[in-house]
């Protein structure tokens, strides 16, 4: 029993780390085609604003968490004015260009906040179940992972915004002439993005040592995610990653974290192999039949 | 082929320049400008797959780094036997064709397509780095060589004929190969783009479906120039290995691999002459601005792949050359 949690525990973990690592980047992808390479940098920008203005301020956690979420919508937002909207429909370029802010952004946060800076305390206690203790923290980001999976199913299925941003994905030219402001549901997307990506350093701040490199532990596993989720993202994401975070726990369950990272990527290789369209091709295709 | 050299006057110029340039400079500069030409080769391969193709590829820095560590790994190992550099650099290269043919089967074979061909190359690149970063211990030792994780390899022989006591990459010498080198790699190149297989290959980039109805192999194509682009990365990563003396993870992480594609589009992905100048200059400039600090370097970097994509998407080296030979009618 206690060996059945203890693994459904290292697994939920995972997921969790590989969903809220993937989402921001799903939503922009899936919605605008645009690969974000600065998205690990927006995850940092979450995470800085997260503890600097925790200590600063001094405020409690779950405020400095929310100031951490605005200042990264924010700079998202900034970032789309000044030069993501100039590349909808340039997807090479704006993989190339996002890659340039995020060497800028990773960068500066080095040459403003120095190679560390001091880190918050992991809240909450721990639990124990027969010799292992658990962290009800990590139990936290499990269930809030999956919490912001279905705020978003509504967020894009249920609301007014949903449909415009649907209608959108389908055709920009016939919504653009149906009266939708097409403009403003990419900007808003994107800014959604950026704020999930927010969020993911938000709620990681408080369990990581606070490096300018903390996006990068992320945009890894987000890449991969995103891509095993295939075409459409919102379909094939929850497979996706509960299929990456099996390999990665089972792996690293009997070698090394590394070897454990080293085994997804490969994973990942073999799936794009032999389902180039991911998890949502197969989905969709099974459904279609 | 007259009609062919006279439209090359510049390019043969900036090379006339390059080829005298040991009379004038002391060695110190020279070994610096070999070092930046030691780039060139894996700028030009991107240059072949992005700029031809159209495939946008972070892997270039796994097969540079791939031959680096595969040359030290040989080389080590068969310390002392007769011309054991010049095999190593053969064996490495080969190494390298083959796994990026791998790579290359799985992309193009696979129906991998755009930017997710991207993720996959960035996934391989990082898995290198990754494996290559955790082979700290002894257990990690190919025969007689160690990985040495972080700190990376060194001791591998200079390039040369040991009986002959003659190093081939060494001050002077090393200057006129490279150079050499590029100036027959950059011929092949522009031969490679007037091929069938090269006009396949661009044909490619505008639309696979139509190039693949009219007959032609598309991915053996891809393929073809992927491997050509892979072989490039492999000899800057030999050269960059014989240049140094060392070879570390650090040259497969996520910055080196965004070097390259800094080279290739801020200076004309589409001509192959541009990136060879450029990727020179780019070289020279990040080095010069490191010197107050690596980060420095990296944000103008940065902020030049940002303004060149923004505003000048055929390259600022291009755009300049364009310029030049425009005002200057006798070019």
């Amino acid at each position: 029993m206690v060996f059945l949690f203890n693994i459904f525990y290292q697994f939920g973990d995972s997921l969790a780390f590989l969903l809220l690592a993937a989402i921001g980047l799903a939503v922009i992808f899936g919605m605008m085609k645009i690969i974000n390479l600065a998205h690990g940098e927006f995850i940092t920008v979450g995470a800085y604003g997260t503890v600097v203005s925790g200590k600063v301020f001094n405020l409690p956690l779950p405020i400095a968490m929310v100031f951490g979420v605005i200042i990264t919508v924010i700079f998202g937002l900034i970032l789309e004015k000044l030069i993501i909207r100039y590349l909808y429909g340039r997807p090479l370029d704006s993989v190339v260009a996002t890659w340039g802010i995020s060497l800028i952004v990773s960068q500066s946060f080095l040459v403003i906040f120095g190679p560390s800076y001091e880190g918050l305390q992991t809240p909450m206690g721990n639990f124990k179940l027969g010799e292992f203790s658990y962290s009800e923290y990590r139990v936290f980001l499990i269930i809030f992972a999956l919490l912001i999976l279905v705020l978003l199913y509504y967020l894009f299925m249920k609301t007014s915004f949903g449909t415009l941003a649907r209608a959108t994905i389908e055709n920009p030219n016939i919504s653009s002439s149906m009266g939708v402001n097409v403009q403003n549901v990419y900007t808003v997307t994107f800014a959604i993005g950026a704020g999930l990506a927010g969020v993911t350093g938000a709620l990681y701040a408080p369990t990581m040592t606070i490096v300018p490199s903390i996006g990068q532990a992320f945009i890894v596993s987000s890449f991969i995610t995103v891509v095993t989720a295939g075409a459409s993202p919102f379909v094939g994401l929850v497979p996706a990653a509960a299929f990456l975070g099996m390999v990665q726990t089972s792996v690293t369950f009997f070698y090394k974290s590394t070897i454990g990272l080293i085994a997804i990527l490969c994973a990942v290789i073999l799936i794009i192999r032999y389902l180039p369209q991911g998890f949502s091709g197969l989905i969709l295709k099974t459904r279609s039949k | 082929m007259i009609s062919n050299y006279k439209k090359k006057k510049f390019e043969i110029i900036v090379f006339s320049i390059l080829l005298l340039l040991p009379i004038f400079i002391d060695s110190y500069y020279l070994d610096n400008i070999s070092y930046f030409m030691c780039w060139t080769f894996i700028s030009l391969g991107l240059a072949v797959i992005w700029g031809m193709g159209g495939i946008l590829s972070f892997g270039q820095t796994a097969f540079f780094g791939l031959a680096g560590y595969g040359f030290s790994v040989i080389s080590i190992n068969f310390l002392g036997i007769a011309g054991v550099s010049i095999w190593s650099v053969v064996l490495s290269l080969i190494i390298t064709g083959i796994f990026g043919m791998i790579v290359g089967y799985f992309l193009f074979y696979g129906g991998i397509y755009d930017v997710f061909i991207g993720i996959v190359t960035l996934a391989i690149t990082l898995v290198l780095e990754t494996f290559m970063q955790q082979t700290a211990g002894p257990e990690y030792a190919i025969g007689s060589a160690r990985l040495n994780g972080f700190n990376g390899m060194q001791g591998m022989p200079t390039i040369g004929f040991e009986s002959l006591q003659f190093g081939l990459l060494e001050g002077v010498t090393q200057y006129y190969f490279i150079l050499l080198l590029a100036i027959i790699i950059l011929i092949s190149l522009y031969k490679f783009k007037q091929s069938k297989i090269g006009l396949v290959f661009l044909a490619t980039k505008e639309d696979r479906e139509r190039v693949s109805s009219l007959g032609h192999n598309v991915q053996k194509t891809q393929l073809i120039a992927f491997t050509i682009a892979s072989l490039l990365a492999g000899i800057s990563g030999i050269l960059y290995t014989n240049w140094g003396g060392y070879i570390t993870p650090d040259s497969m992480g996520l910055v080196s691999a965004a070097l390259p594609v800094v080279y290739v589009a801020a200076s004309g992905k589409k001509d192959f002459f541009s990136v060879f100048l450029g990727c020179i200059f780019f070289v020279w400039l990040s080095q010069t601005l490191a010197i107050n600090g690596k980060q420095f370097a990296i944000i103008v970097m940065g902020l030049i792949l940002v303004i060149s994509t923004r505003f000048f998407p055929d390259g600022i080296i291009l755009m300049l050359k364009n310029k030049l030979t425009e005002k200057i009618k006798w070019l």
